[in-house]
């Protein structure tokens, strides 16, 4: 009886150690298999993480690409807009002055000979020396004397506002000229301006 | 510029839609410059369409609104008309008719030149080849645009052309050099919205910088829609030759020039021809397009994008159908892609860029560029076929190769063609997903590209 349940123990104990062993083999076989699907995982993780670390620099690359060229574009402009109305104040300036000096300059001597020039100009264009002519009060004497050379010419009553020069009219009316010095400079302000800005070292 | 004064006549004979016709006139030249002032003082520009039997028939650019034949006077001013350019213009935004929109001044000028342009000599072009990044990869990796080349995009009404037409504005480069790069945008008869949509657009992308703004706004009289595209053309010309800049214009909307050109035929009593378009539509619309290109000799290019609304989505109507026998291909803009919210709704079977085999490859973009362009081209149209077929027999009906086509279909449009209005991807990164696409197909079916390419970027099996 005795030996009997020892060697029942024994059996027992065997199958224990053998079921212990076999479990002890699969926990291992799993442990190994784990470590090494964790290793696959953390390699292949790296590669992954690597493209999206790489991603996020080059967008933020772009991205402050994107945003240096904002800046600096938005500053340039803002910065030649003002360097613009600064030239165009000063050009201004300089017209004031210049249509100032030209209204008050004396209409003895060669004034005459410029009337002359703007009435031939004016027939000229016209085709017709009959016209009637209109200028201002200053400039009616000059112009006055100088319309004898135009034959069928005649100085209107009416006064205009003008710095200087004349505007003519054919006699029915339908053909008018400007060629007051204000629409001279009106006509050359385009070409006065670029000669006046590089003055103020404004390049081309 | 000529600084002569003109003639001043007070005898208008009659006043009919844009036009005045104006009696006794004496020396008045074609195309020449006119200012018309009215009673109270308000100047508008014209130009002159006719002279004869001391007539002259003038167009008026601002609109004869307002306009009586008595107190009315025409000043011939003994030019044509003329835009003042210099470098200064870059930056800057001009209304329609190239007067300043922005509260600055008139640019100091350089030079003053003819809005109509001098016509190219033939023998001096020379054949583009150069690529333009746009950075909207449809077009730069199916539809490639050249510098020198004119493609036209063809949309329809409400689609989202415009927004493809600031994009590219901003987007817009050139690689592999370091030559100025310019934009000319010429909004013609666009809502205020839109034109206020480029300008912001342009100025917070910093872009405005190398830009200039052409603005023709819907409410603006039809007529400036005439003079619009020839000023901005005007500017990209001296930008291109005179200061050796690549200049992409970008005209939109090109039907509104056409109305406004319908509309002045119409006021002449001209024989209208198909719509009631001019006869003469094909060779007004060659004098624009025409002046795209390049010049022996001159480091600059022109090259131009003009934008067009088809009526009824109309391929076949005389403003695209005409314009496409100018252009070097076209891009045409899909409603059924648009409607499924794709952006750029762009439909690649029914675009091309003539150009585009000179201006990729090696050298240019990568090598692989035209294979893999053709076998992406290829797969989508035969996934188009495919999803027609599903359509009848059902998805269960298909192989498992139609399946895979149908799969190249969905990921062309959702991760190709699809791509947010700020994204500018570069050249690479395009061809990167092309590759991407065709790597969906197993290798057999790949027959378009060399094997030391699919060997070099497959990424499949």
């Amino acid at each position: 009886m005795g030996r009997r349940v020892i060697l029942a123990n024994s059996s027992l104990e065997k199958t224990i150690d053998k079921i212990l062993d076999q479990t002890e083999q699969d926990v291992l076989a799993s442990l190994d298999g784990a470590l090494s699907d964790s290793h696959q995982a953390l390699d292949d993780s790296v590669t992954k993480l690597e493209d999206e670390y790489d991603k996020i620099v080059a967008d933020g690359r772009k991205e402050a690409d994107k945003l240096e060229k904002q800046i600096v574009g938005g500053s340039d402009i803002e910065a030649r807009n003002k360097q613009l109305l600064a030239v165009e104040d000063a050009v201004s300036r300089v017209f004031t002055k210049a249509v100032e000096e030209i209204s008050n300059s004396d209409r003895s001597g060669d004034y005459a000979n410029l009337i002359k020039t703007l009435l031939d100009e004016s027939t000229q264009v016209l085709g017709t020396s009959e016209v009637i002519v209109f200028t201002n009060s200053k400039d009616r004497d000059v112009v006055q004397s100088t319309l004898a050379n135009f034959a069928g010419s005649e100085l209107s009553s009416e006064t205009i506002e003008c710095i200087g020069g004349v505007k003519i009219q054919s006699k029915d009316g339908a053909m008018k000229f400007d060629n007051t010095i204000d629409a001279k400079i009106d006509r050359l302000k385009p070409l006065i301006r670029k000669e006046i800005a590089s003055k103020f070292g404004v390049k081309e | 510029m000529t600084t002569e004064g003109g003639v001043q006549y007070s005898k208008i004979a009659e006043i009919k839609g844009p036009l005045v016709v104006v009696d006794d006139v004496e020396n008045a030249a074609f195309d020449e410059l006119v200012e018309v002032e009215t009673k109270d003082g308000e100047r508008r520009l014209g130009k002159v369409l006719e002279v004869g039997n001391g007539k002259a028939i003038v167009q008026v650019f601002e609109g004869t609104t307002g306009l009586s034949i008595s107190g009315t006077n025409a000043k011939f001013v003994g030019k044509v008309m003329e835009m003042p350019v210099s470098k200064e213009v870059l930056g800057r935004v001009f209304d329609g008719l190239g007067r300043p929109k922005d509260g600055l001044p008139d640019p100091i000028a350089d030079q003053f030149i003819d809005i109509n342009g001098e016509p190219m000599n033939p023998e001096q072009r020379e054949y583009p080849k150069d690529f333009i990044q746009t950075g909207v990869s449809v077009i730069d990796g199916l539809i490639t645009l050249v510098r020198g080349q004119k493609l036209p995009i063809f949309s329809g009404s409400g689609m989202s052309h415009n927004l493809l037409a600031a994009q590219i504005a901003r987007q817009a480069s050139v690689v592999g050099t370091d030559d100025d790069f310019a934009v000319v945008f010429a909004a013609i008869g666009v809502q205020y919205s839109e034109a206020e949509y480029f300008r912001k657009s342009l100025e917070e992308s910093g872009a405005l910088k190398r830009s200039v703004l052409f603005l023709n706004t819907a409410d603006d009289p039809a007529i400036e829609r005439i003079i619009t595209p020839r000023v901005a053309l005007t500017v990209a010309e001296y930008l291109a030759f005179e200061l050796g800049m690549h200049v992409l214009v970008i005209l939109t909307d090109m039907t509104n020039y056409a109305e406004a050109l319908r509309e002045i035929s119409a006021a002449r009593e001209e024989v209208p021809g198909r719509k009631g378009y001019p006869g003469y539509l094909y060779t007004d619309l060659s004098t624009l397009y025409e002046r795209a290109g390049k010049l022996n000799g001159k480091k600059g290019s022109v090259t131009q994008v003009p934008i067009l609304s088809m009526p009824s989505d109309d391929i076949t109507h005389p403003i695209p159908d005409l314009t496409g026998y100018i252009t070097e291909g076209q891009i045409v803009v899909g409603r059924d892609l648009f409607r499924q919210g794709v952006y750029p709704p762009i439909n690649i079977l029914m675009s091309l860029s003539r150009l585009m085999k000179d201006g990729i490859g090696e050298g240019s973009t990568r090598d692989d560029h035209s294979e893999i362009a053709n076998q992406v081209y290829d797969a989508y149209s035969r996934a188009q076929e495919v999803r027609a077929l599903a359509g009848i027999v059902g998805k269960a009906g298909l192989t498992e190769i139609d399946l895979k086509y149908m799969d190249v279909g969905d990921v062309f449009e959702k991760e190709f063609l699809s791509q947010a209005t700020d994204e500018n991807r570069t050249i690479e990164e395009t061809l990167a997903i092309l590759w991407k696409i065709v790597s969906k197909l197993p290798r057999n079916e790949i027959t378009k590209i060399k094997d030391k390419f699919v060997d070099q970027y497959y990424q499949g099996e």
